[in-house]
């Protein structure tokens, strides 16, 4: 016989909720809460901030959630401040530095993982020092060394892109060496000797059997890498004066030193330069989060 | 006595082609694009800034960098003198004294907040691998968006984010100018680097936390420990080196740091460090003899600081 004892009477939501909690889960729930509050607010207001409109900007109290999504600030971006054109650099920038990165880095990867040779722990010890090393001290060096170069064989420092890819690169590739050569090492010798065995030549080792061994850690390094150049201020601020040469931080920084104060533009052009990327860490995360605990990004 | 000219020739030959030196070879040229960017761009640029640091270079003679006058100390001489490089009193640090207690103070930061997240993420709960991604939001997005959402969250205006809660909340009267007030904005830009690079410190102390073995907890928990004994005596021993590594990394970082400051305060209001202060000197008043030379100084504490840790960090270690 059925007989409705207290406990299987059906609870209403705060019964409901007591019983699933303890002091201890619930400020577990309040940390945790804490912290993503924190960590996403900013990001929800960088978004709906560049949904607004200048009335909505000047008011005397913020406006929490925009009446309307408005393209007001992105128009005035590409229209008035031509952004699109630094979105062109930021690309032009950071896909030639991702992918000579990774060939270069490749190369001397293998090189230090597989080969022996002499010299070869003094020339990663020296590779890895660049760890230590401040951007602020290699730019006054590099600036009159490339302005002297750039004057012999004639061409601009400033406002060059190529140059900057340069400098990009050296900043990725001691990192990107280090993080492949570790990749690489894990995988077992004995296939590639079984394949030299087989009659394989070095280069055919490689590209037949390291290489497509090595897919994750390949994308990983592109993407660091790629967002290592999108993300990178100082020596672009450094090395480009020209408006239309500017990567987008660069411009970032000129829309917001503007005399007029347009907070929703800048908004908006920060999250165009934002989105890209965290869309794509999003997707690749699980290849990537191991190598930022490597120290994959210095930041 | 020594060997007929024909046998070294034919020896040196073997060697030429043996598998080793072709090997050796080999890796040289693999190497060889990496040595040499590396090489022209880092570690040539590094001790033509120590030279330049002892000369006169600025934007008259740049174009003629390897005919600049020899000043000695004059560069040293001058950073070390200039009120914005010396400690004058508590109100004015000067940016040595801020440097140093920046990087300190936040990379105790950014390694405690990384730790309660690294813990949070530590227990298995529904929603804990989107949980890590979002945190770590704040590590990969570019530095120049989250720098000026913040700048704009902190709006010295009533219309500003923080301005409001607060004046909300009855805690301030009139609105604050959080980034232009001296001691506030140091402090703030501190909790700001904290928020940034959290996620680093957790990602490193939540994978040490998840390979210290299981059975120890098992046994604390056979002889009654409490959650606080257990964290103190096995969580914490077990965590110590993985630490005591990204404190001196991240400590490293922040001292190098340029991008954070200079974008949300530019170096003004009591938060001026070495490295704004070298730009300053450098793209500002283009002196780049005198910038060389703060750079040099902020490099030389770095290494100083580099060897006390690692003799002190290493002999404790030696000493298990």
């Amino acid at each position: 016989m059925a007989s409705t004892t207290y406990e299987d009477r059906p609870k209403n939501f705060i019964e409901h909720l007591a019983s699933h909690m303890s002091w201890g889960k619930f400020i577990f729930a309040l940390v945790l809460f804490f912290f993503l509050a924190s960590v996403l607010f900013p990001f929800y207001w960088m978004i709906a901030s560049s949904f607004k409109t200048y009335a909505e900007i000047g008011g005397r109290h913020p406006v929490y959630i925009p009446s309307a999504l408005r393209w007001d600030a992105y128009q005035e971006l590409f229209s008035y401040w031509n952004f699109q054109r630094n979105i062109l650099n930021s690309f032009l920038v950071a896909i030639p530095t991702s992918l000579i990165a990774v060939v270069l880095s490749t190369m001397g990867a293998y090189a230090s993982a597989r080969l022996k040779f002499r010299g070869k722990n003094i020339i990663l010890n020296s590779i890895l020092i660049i760890y230590l090393f401040p951007g602020i001290l290699l730019i006054i060096p590099l600036f009159a060394m490339l302005a002297k170069i750039g004057d012999a064989v004639g061409f601009d420092v400033q406002d060059n892109l190529g140059i900057l890819v340069f400098t990009y690169l050296a900043q990725t590739l001691p990192v990107a060496l280090y993080m492949l050569a570790n990749y690489f090492r894990t995988i077992p010798e004995e296939i590639e000797q079984a394949a030299l065995i087989d009659g394989c030549t070095r280069s055919q080792v490689i590209w037949k059997v390291t290489l497509p061994l090595s897919i994750p850690a390949l994308v990983s390094v592109v993407i660091y890498t790629f967002m290592i150049a999108w993300n990178e201020f100082l020596y672009a601020l450094v090395f480009l004066n020209d408006r239309d040469m500017f990567t987008m931080p660069i411009k970032i920084n000129t829309i917001f030193n503007d005399p007029t104060p347009r907070p929703h533009v800048v908004m908006a052009a920060s999250t165009i330069m934002t989105i890209p990327i965290i869309i794509l860490f999003l997707a690749m995360e699980r290849y990537l989060t191991e190598g930022l605990a490597a120290g994959g990004v210095k930041g | 006595m020594t060997a007929p000219p024909e046998t070294i020739r034919k020896y040196q030959k073997r060697r030429w082609s043996s598998l080793e030196s072709q090997e050796a070879r080999l890796a040289w040229k693999l190497l060889l694009p990496t040595a040499i960017i590396v090489f022209g761009l880092v570690i040539f640029p590094a001790i033509f800034s120590i030279w330049i640091s002892f000369h006169k270079v600025n934007l008259s003679n740049l174009n003629d960098v390897f005919h600049a006058p020899y000043v000695g100390l004059d560069n040293y001489v001058r950073v070390v003198n200039d009120y914005a490089f010396k400690w004058t009193s508590w109100k004015n640090m000067g940016a040595y004294i801020t440097s140093i207690v920046y990087s300190f103070v936040s990379t105790i930061l950014t390694i405690f907040i990384g730790l309660i997240a690294a813990l949070l993420l530590n227990k298995p709960f529904r929603a804990r691998g989107l949980s890590r991604a979002v945190f770590l939001f704040p590590y990969v997005a570019p530095i120049v968006s989250v720098a000026f959402v913040w700048r704009w969250l902190l709006d010295p205006r009533p219309s500003g984010v923080m301005n409001d809660i607060l004046m909300r909340l009855n805690l301030i009267q009139r609105p604050l100018g959080f980034l232009s007030t001296p001691g506030l904005a140091l402090i703030l830009v501190i909790v700001f680097t904290g928020w940034r690079y959290f996620p680093f410190a957790m990602l490193m102390i939540l994978a040490r936390l998840q390979a210290i073995d299981k059975t120890l907890y098992e046994a604390a928990d056979v002889d009654g420990a409490s959650t606080l004994h257990k964290f103190w005596y096995i969580t914490m021993p077990e965590l110590r080196y993985v630490v005591g590594a990204l404190f001196l990394l991240r400590l490293i970082w922040t001292f190098n740091k340029f991008d954070d400051i200079y974008l949300l305060t530019g170096g003004g209001f009591g938060t001026n460090v070495l490295p704004v202060l070298t730009y300053q000197f450098s793209f500002r008043l283009f002196n780049f003899g005198v910038g060389a030379a703060a750079a040099m100084i902020l490099l030389l504490t770095l290494v100083v600081f580099l060897v006390f840790y690692v003799g002190v960090f290493m002999r404790y270690t030696e000493e298990d």
